[in-house]
């Protein structure tokens, strides 16, 4: 496995044993799946609507219980400055507070931790610079556009200096050039701070530029039918996207996902 | 019970709809008898006794009318008399005159009470003498504010007692010994008294403003245009009151069934306590129903001075007695 | 200064243009077809009766409109609590909000003379009555905003371990502010019609006299100039009363999206 930093300590290690989710009805999302995840590694999870994506998201992220099997999220052994969090979440949309500033919004996981209201200011101010957006600190969500806003939950995200981060097809609504741009922007964010990703999208060439590992899954019940190495170098930047490494690793990407898309 | 004003206006779009409702008198058919209505201001109680009394005894048909008696109509009867919408309402005097000088053209024909039953009820144990005493001492009085309260305010201006609006029911009454409330004598101190309350009464009548009451008026057109009928319309219920103050059992009973929210005993007592109300000194030398120029006279004058009317218009307008009916 | 006119005009021009012509059709119709004034008085006499009466119907308004704000205070206070209380659990909720409809349905002119009792008669039973009569909408549009929080939100609050107050106080209140307005705008608007009906009922007589009182009064006397007049300034309240709630409600909201707004 391709793992650019070797030494990334900074993340959490994720394990899933057997997670099966049926939910009240008989609808049943994911099958038995097994799946691991490294410490500091970027991973994408592609798959047709409906096959379970976003339910394997939330029952990593505790939000659900599994029906049956086991969910770890392991702390990683060296652990960041006071009033780090372990986990965060980025929605398909920005859920931003719409009576907040940018920053209030920024910084409103660390108010709910308790920080101190000087130290998460200055904390969600660097979040935002980190993100581009050092200079519409006291703007409302309503004056933003909507890659400014995802960038804002971005930087919610990221506030706490999370050990995980989810990512829920988070820039799927953005235009083309925005969403390049943000993925850029996320690489370059995980590349500072090593935190583990893991990054649910439909979009292959998304999934291929911006993770180390594709896992592909099958229309509901969800299961995994391709789980692969990126084999680009770790270095991503825009230009790669017209290479003809990049072009055959989507190729081999896409097909997994016609696959699923075909099964059941 | 009357607190029948507010209520009434409330449901005011009710009353104008079931007013233009059904006739369904067999006697519609019959060219030799006359079909007019008569709205009540009220539901069916002993203030109306005579009209049904006249209608259950036959008076009405012995005079050639098929009456439709309306019951429930609202406050302001006569705006419907003035429309065209009911031939004869019941109403009270003041309101005649307040309705002739808005260029209603409504005049009385019938006056069932010589002495009007409002009055005001307060708790026996106040020790009260007159109605004076009313508005000499702290306290409560419910009351609405018109004209019979207005000339009562005129005249103690420094009543001391707080003044509130008349809320429906008794309830207050019972609950609170030092207020009064307003009244018609033959209701409310009923109901008060089947509730264990020992209500003494006073007749605002003895406070110097007595309107004639329960009034039944008719379009001035009609009076100009078809006397025959208001003298047989005035006959009739000459006839229907005389029964019903000699005997009122059997009509109570219809209208027990009329109105059930008003059982028989409190029926056969308000018949009782009205009695010399309609039948007085005056009604003894002339007839039931009738009136006289110098009351009317006298009742303009006074509305005249609480700046209700603007003039006092001569009275013999405002009514009509069988003698004084046009010729055919 | 210009362009503050212009935009004053925009907005204020067509209704007022309507209330003018509308009008002079009126007054035109009422002396053309010689309407009885008792069933519709000239606009003309309409207004200088308010001309004329000022000081006793300003009065009686002023009287009318303590009570309505009283009892819209106590509708906006009370309303929301107990919202909050019902928005506080699934089981209270279904336990208690069909008794909230209470307030909706309860014949005022039953429940005046008790309050009277309860209360003494005046401006405590005649605000309680207005308060009863405008809480209901307070208390489902403000439900309704906090139960229609945005689920990922509640999520992520979760996920970052909120309490349940952190979560109402910082989430679930403040994302139903747009519905608590919407509330609180038909609550502005009842709370005149509760004043006034309650004054018919239980309304004190004489110098505290509200707007209700004189419309009964006036139209038993048959003035029925007057009575409109009185009609005229409770509508009046009512929409002053609407228009602070809205003045308010845009203050408050001003940061939000246009969509939230309404």
């Amino acid at each position: 496995m391709p793992d650019p930093v070797p030494a990334a300590l900074a993340g959490s290690s994720v394990t899933l044993r057997g997670v099966r989710k049926e939910f009240p009805g008989g609808v049943v999302a994911i099958d038995p799946m097994d799946l691991d995840v490294a410490a500091g590694e970027f991973l994408a999870i592609l798959g047709p609507s409906g096959c379970g994506k976003s339910t394997l998201l939330r029952m990593i992220s505790g939000l659900e219980r599994p029906t049956a099997g086991t969910v770890e999220v392991h702390r990683p052994s060296t652990t960041g400055h006071a009033g780090r969090f372990d986990i965060a979440y980025v929605f398909q949309d920005a859920h931003l507070l719409p009576w907040r500033t940018v920053l209030s919004n920024a910084a409103m996981p660390l108010e709910l931790r308790g920080i101190g209201r000087a130290e998460r200011q200055a904390r969600a101010a660097d979040a935002l610079a980190n993100v581009g957006l050092g200079d519409a600190l006291a703007r409302y969500p309503n004056q933003l556009s909507g890659g400014m806003r995802m960038r804002v939950s971005l930087a919610r995200a990221m506030v706490t200096d999370p050990t995980l981060l989810l990512l829920d097809e988070p820039f799927a609504a953005l235009d083309e050039i925005t969403r390049q741009r943000l993925d850029e922007q996320l690489r370059e964010l995980w590349q500072a701070r090593r935190m583990t990703v893991i990054f649910v999208t439909h979009s292959t060439t998304e999934a291929v530029f911006l993770a180390d590992r594709a896992v592909v899954m099958s229309k509901r019940p969800g299961r995994i039918i391709s789980d692969r190495a990126v084999a680009l170098a770790p270095a991503r930047v825009g230009a790669l996207r017209g290479t003809a490494d990049f072009v055959h690793e989507t190729r081999i990407v896409y097909e997994a996902l016609e696959r699923g898309e075909a099964s059941a | 019970m009357r607190a029948r004003r507010v209520v009434g206006r409330i449901g005011l779009l009710l009353v104008l709809q079931a007013g233009v409702g059904c006739k369904q008198d067999p006697a519609v058919g019959d060219p030799s008898v006359k079909a007019v209505s008569l709205t009540l201001d009220w539901v069916p109680e002993p203030e109306f006794g005579g009209f049904y009394a006249a209608r259950e005894a036959g008076a009405f048909r012995a005079q050639g009318l098929a009456v439709d008696i309306k019951p429930r109509g609202q406050g302001e009867t006569w705006k419907l008399v003035a429309q065209g919408v009911t031939d004869f309402a019941t109403t009270a005097a003041d309101q005649v005159l307040i309705a002739r000088e808005q260029g209603a053209d409504v005049v009385a024909i019938f006056a069932v009470y010589q002495t009007s039953p409002q009055g005001i009820m307060v708790h026996q144990a106040r020790g009260f003498a007159r109605i004076d005493d009313v508005f000499t001492h702290p306290g409560t009085l419910e009351a609405e504010d018109v004209t019979w309260l207005k000339f009562l305010r005129r005249k103690f201006p420094d009543a001391p007692m707080k003044l509130t609006s008349n809320s429906p029911g008794i309830a207050t009454f019972l609950a609170n010994p030092e207020l009064s409330k307003q009244c018609f004598v033959t209701s409310e101190p009923l109901q008060a008294r089947t509730a264990s309350s020992d209500p003494q009464t006073f007749l605002i009548a003895d406070a110097g403003y007595n309107p004639y009451t329960t009034v039944v008026i008719a379009r001035g057109e009609m009076v100009r245009k078809d006397p025959a009928t208001i003298r047989k319309m005035i006959l009739a219920m000459r006839a229907g009151w005389r029964a019903y103050v000699d005997d009122p059992a059997a009509t109570n009973a219809v209208m027990g069934k009329l109105n059930p929210e008003m059982d028989a005993s409190t029926f056969a007592a308000s018949a009782g306590v009205q009695k010399p109300l309609i039948e007085t000194a005056e009604t003894q030398r002339t007839a039931l129903g009738e009136m006289t120029a110098a009351r009317w006279q006298t009742l303009g004058q006074q509305l005249v001075e609480l700046a209700i009317l603007k003039v006092a218009a001569p009275a013999e307008a405002a009514f009509v007695s069988l003698d004084r009916l046009p010729a055919k | 200064m210009k362009a503050f006119l212009q935009r004053w005009g925009t907005a204020y021009g067509p209704p007022l243009v309507v209330l003018i012509v509308g009008t002079l059709l009126l007054e035109a119709y009422v002396r053309w077809t010689h309407v009885p004034i008792y069933l519709a008085p000239r606009p003309s006499d309409v207004i200088l009766t308010l001309h004329r009466e000022r000081a006793y119907l300003l009065a009686a308004s002023w009287s009318t409109a303590k009570a309505a704000l009283v009892g819209f205070g106590l509708s906006a206070g009370v309303g929301v609590a107990i919202a909050l209380a019902l928005a506080s659990s699934a089981w209270v909720r279904r336990a208690f909000y069909p008794y909230t409809v209470f307030f909706q349905t309860v014949p005022i002119i039953a429940i005046a003379p008790m309050l009277s009792i309860w209360l003494a008669p005046g401006l405590k039973a005649v605000a309680a009555c207005a308060f009863i009569v405008s809480v209901f909408p307070v208390i489902a549009n403000t439900l309704a905003g906090l139960i229609a929080t945005d689920p990922a939100l509640v999520d992520l609050f979760r996920l970052y371990g909120a309490s349940r107050t952190a979560a109402m106080l910082k989430l679930r209140f403040p994302a139903a502010l747009p519905n608590v307005f919407i509330g609180l705008r038909v609550a502005a608007g009842l709370a005149v019609i509760g004043t006034v009906v309650a004054e018919f009922l239980v309304g004190e007589l004489g110098e505290e006299q509200g707007l209700g009182v004189v419309i009964v009064g006036a139209s038993h006397n048959g003035h029925s100039d007057r009575v409109f007049a009185a009609v005229l300034l409770a509508s009046a309240l009512g929409l002053t009363m609407f228009g602070a709630v809205n003045l308010v409600a845009r203050r408050v909201l001003r940061n939000w999206h246009a969509s939230a707004r309404t």
